[in-house]
């Protein structure tokens, strides 16, 4: 069902304005519709920007912090926190973070002033023999040096010079050399050197020669090395900061939604002005949070306008809200269209089954999706995803018995049957029948989603619609049904009793039902044209259309094909584990124990990948073989105005 | 040599099909795994809590290297390779069971690439757009689609040979 939805006019005084967008977040009741332009320049928006911006300063220390930070169970539910501890940690919080950001900025400096003193090193490698002071290597006013590597080969080449007096240093492959000439000679100089392949290095702006800078910039990574270390110890032992920083993030983002909220507010000298939708039938609740601030405010509820667009939220019993979490996957529903969840429930359960078809599976899938829901306590979509999960498990136990195996298992070898097992039909002995089953439920999915399709036109008072759109259809579907039953029947063993079949004329009856659906749809699919020949392509384009319907019809061939897939999976891994156990005396019994690990790690394998191929897979079927007949999307989620935090769950 | 081979035919044929179809779906799968997984990766450098929602969008080319392993078991299964069972397999059976691997190899090696792509591209979207990972998804999945389609084509072919 679509909740109605209400459009609240809120008017109070200013001076209350703030604790009564406090109450409101706490109701969690108003999606606020902006009244004011984005930004007004003004103080609440450079709180926000301020806001934002510690919450981006804690989530950077969070994120530094964490892997040394105490890590829940994998299983263990969101830690539960009051509103009024988180924000008393706000100021310890900064502190924390101010130190873990300083550590950061440190290391940070270290690690790169390491990185200079390393390259400065290597640089002053082919110079460690020299014995003279660098800082002694300076131009004067009448000589002119030039410090750098010089090609090998050129060597030889520049003690000719009789400009230059040089020297060399460092390895034969590795040369450095210090050249000095006089000035009226440099620009002369410097031309011969480019020729040479010569490469100017300048000296650091270190004291002593280079042995003895190299020894200083040793000493100084080792410092430097002890100085990360500690720092490192530092952060990890910032590590316990770990909550109250989640504390603070956490409430800071509650503040910064309660601004945001504030921004779009409109504001007067004296009193404000709130815009925003309500769920019809929680109009109560937001007077009680006003209430419970002040008594002086103006509030005014009334139908959205027709050119307004309220936000879609969905209400449905226990048993059906899981499945709302496959609709928000797809698409919301326009907000005054249908809520499709009840009618996809127990067709997605159904086929769910079939595509699993392992008994075995099922098993530890509901048993899985149960511990999981006990333990951790989720919430919003992956408490729906794991409820999904759970009736999905008990439809594939159902459908292990009916079609299929249990762990790649016969039931006919577990209970020592003969030929009892699978009950309904078996896949791999009549992969044909099967796959005229699953097709024979897809034309009854199908048809639903035309059956559908006429509530809605009936409810819009649009009786041709949903007789000649839709009915036509049906009829044509069931038609094909009957008329092609008697030849599918030979498909299976023993072939169907057909004798009620033809004393009801059955066969004629569905060549009939083709015919008047057909004709329907030739006569009466351009109805809103003038032109008879229009109007009768128009109808020909309509029947066109069966191309499209057996396209829907034959995607069901997939309910098989994952069936298949699924149980063969599980016997592959069976007999290549029965295989492993095949040895003698000792071989036996570590083929036996490697074979039972296998087993367990492969069958847990296949089920995650079979389950996420059959949750797919079954959604699909949904999205595109039945809504398409019915379905109107575009909806957008209504978002309230509450406490959304990351970390922590608020303690009521 | 000639003799030998003259008189294993049919096995041969059917063990040729059971590596074909197993190369197909396995390398298809290979290739798309690893397309989407550099994807992934990259998401990952940068959002590394979506690793979760990158890791399922990576794992849908896979499954075509599993429809292709059943598909190679099913053929070696029918044609008596594995322990268990000594079948005739007789000439023309065994070019059925060849020619029934076909649909698997190719629709698994092609379908599983393209899927990857999909799943590539969904990766980069929900990158920058998380809410949109149902979509992406249900994106990919239809690629997936042939795939399942060619393992069925397969399985039928295989049932369908009389031995």
């Amino acid at each position: 069902m679509i909740v109605s939805m209400k459009r609240l006019t809120l008017v109070g005084i200013r001076q209350e304005e703030g604790d009564i967008l406090r109450a409101l977040q706490k109701a969690g009741a108003v999606e606020l519709i902006s009244v004011t332009a984005d930004d007004d320049g003004g103080d609440v928006s450079r709180r926000l920007d301020e806001a934002t911006e510690r919450i981006g300063r804690f989530s950077e220390s969070l994120s530094a912090i964490r892997p040394y930070a105490k890590k829940p169970g994998f299983l263990a539910p969101a830690r539960e926190e009051t509103l009024e501890r988180m924000q008393q940690d706000v100021g310890e919080a900064e502190a924390a973070s101010d130190h873990i950001r300083a550590i950061l900025e440190e290391k940070k400096q270290i690690e790169a002033r390491l990185e200079k003193d390393r390259s400065t090193y290597t640089a002053l490698m082919p110079w460690a023999d020299m014995d003279q002071d660098m800082a002694s290597i300076a131009s004067t006013k009448f000589t002119q040096y030039f410090t750098g590597l010089v090609d090998p080969a050129a060597e030889a080449a520049i003690r000719e010079q009789e400009a230059i007096s040089a020297e060399f240093y460092g390895e034969p492959g590795n040369r450095a050399a210090v050249l000095a000439c006089l000035k009226e000679d440099a620009r002369l100089v410097t031309g011969f050197l480019k020729t040479i392949g010569w490469t100017d290095v300048a000296f650091p702006h270190m004291k002593g020669t280079p042995k003895e800078a190299m020894l200083a910039l040793e000493q100084d990574e080792i410092a430097g090395e002890k100085r990360l270390i500690e720092l490192q110890n530092e952060l990890e032992s910032c590590g316990v900061s770990a909550a109250i920083l989640e504390n603070a993030a956490d409430a800071l983002l509650i503040e910064r939604d309660n601004l945001a909220a504030d921004v779009q507010v409109e504001k007067d000298v004296s009193v404000f002005r709130l815009e925003g939708w309500v769920r019809s039938d929680e109009t109560d609740k937001v007077e009680q949070a006003i209430r419970s601030v002040t008594e002086d405010y103006y509030t005014e509820y009334r139908d959205p306008a027709e050119d307004e667009v309220p936000p879609t939220v969905l209400q449905n019993d226990r048993f059906n809200t899981p499945f709302e979490s496959l609709i928000n996957l797809y698409s919301l529903p326009d907000a005054r269209g249908i809520d499709a969840t009840p009618y996809m429930t127990p067709f997605y359960i159904f086929l769910f089954g079939i595509m699993l078809s392992d008994t075995g599976y099922g098993l530890v899938l509901s048993l899985g999706a149960w511990l999981f829901l006990k333990l951790k306590k989720p919430t919003g979509g992956l408490k729906g995803l794991a409820m999904v999960l759970f009736w999905g498990g008990i439809s594939t136990m159902v459908w292990g018995v009916l079609v299929g195996t249990f762990f790649g298992l016969d039931f006919d070898t577990i209970f020592g049957t003969v030929d009892k097992f699978p009950l309904l039909i078996d896949p791999t002995g009549n992969p044909v029948g099967m796959l005229l089953f699953c097709l024979l439920l897809g034309i009854i999915h199908i048809s639903c989603g035309h059956l559908i399709k006429m509530k809605m036109c009936f409810e819009d008072k649009d009786w041709q619609g949903a007789v000649f759109d839709n009915l036509s259809w049906v009829f044509i579907l069931i038609g094909l049904v009957l008329f092609a039953l008697p030849m599918a029947s030979t498909f299976f063993d023993p072939p169907f009793e057909l004798g009620w079949y033809n004393a009801l004329h059955l066969n004629t009856v569905g060549i009939g039902l083709i015919l008047l659906g057909s004709v329907m749809i030739l006569l009466f699919r351009g109805r809103d044209k003038k032109n008879p020949v229009m109007r009768l392509a128009s109808g020909l384009g309509g029947l066109y259309n069966v191309t499209s319907y057996l396209s829907d019809i034959l995607s069901y061939a997939r309910l098989l094909a994952l069936g298949i897939a699924t149980g063969y999976l599980a016997m592959v891994f069976n007999t290549l584990c029965t295989m492993l156990m095949g040895g003698s005396g000792v071989m036996k019994i570590v083929g036996f124990l490697i074979a039972v690990v296998l087993l367990v790690a492969l069958h847990l394998f296949s089920i995650a990948i079979n389950t996420l191929g059959t949750f797919v897979h079954c959604a699909r079927l949904q999205y595109v073989e039945f809504f398409g007949k019915f379905y109107e999307e575009g909806g957008r989620a209504f978002k309230p105005l509450q406490y959304k935090t990351k970390h922590v769950q608020i303690s009521k | 040599m000639l003799e030998l081979i003259k008189e294993n035919l049919g096995l041969i044929l059917a063990t040729a099909g059971a590596v074909v179809a197993a190369a197909g779906g396995i390398l298809g799968s290979a290739i798309g795994v690893g397309i989407a997984g550099e994807a992934a990766a990259g998401l990952v450098s940068e959002q590394p809590e979506r690793f979760g929602n990158a890791l399922v969008l990576q794992l849908l080319p896979g499954t075509q290297g599993i429809y292709g392993l059943v598909v190679a078991v099913f053929i070696a299964m029918r044609a008596g390779l594995l322990p268990g069972g000594y079948v005739e397999v007789a000439v023309a059976q065994g070019w059925q069971l060849f020619f029934a691997a076909f649909p698997m190899a190719l629709g698994g090696l092609i379908s599983a690439i393209h899927q990857a792509r999909v799943s590539a591209a969904g990766i980069n979207t929900i990158g920058k757009r998380s809410e949109e990972f149902g979509h992406c998804m249900l994106m990919a999945i239809m690629v997936e689609t042939y795939a399942i389609f060619s393992l069925l084509i397969s399985m039928l072919l295989i049932f369908g040979v009389k031995l």
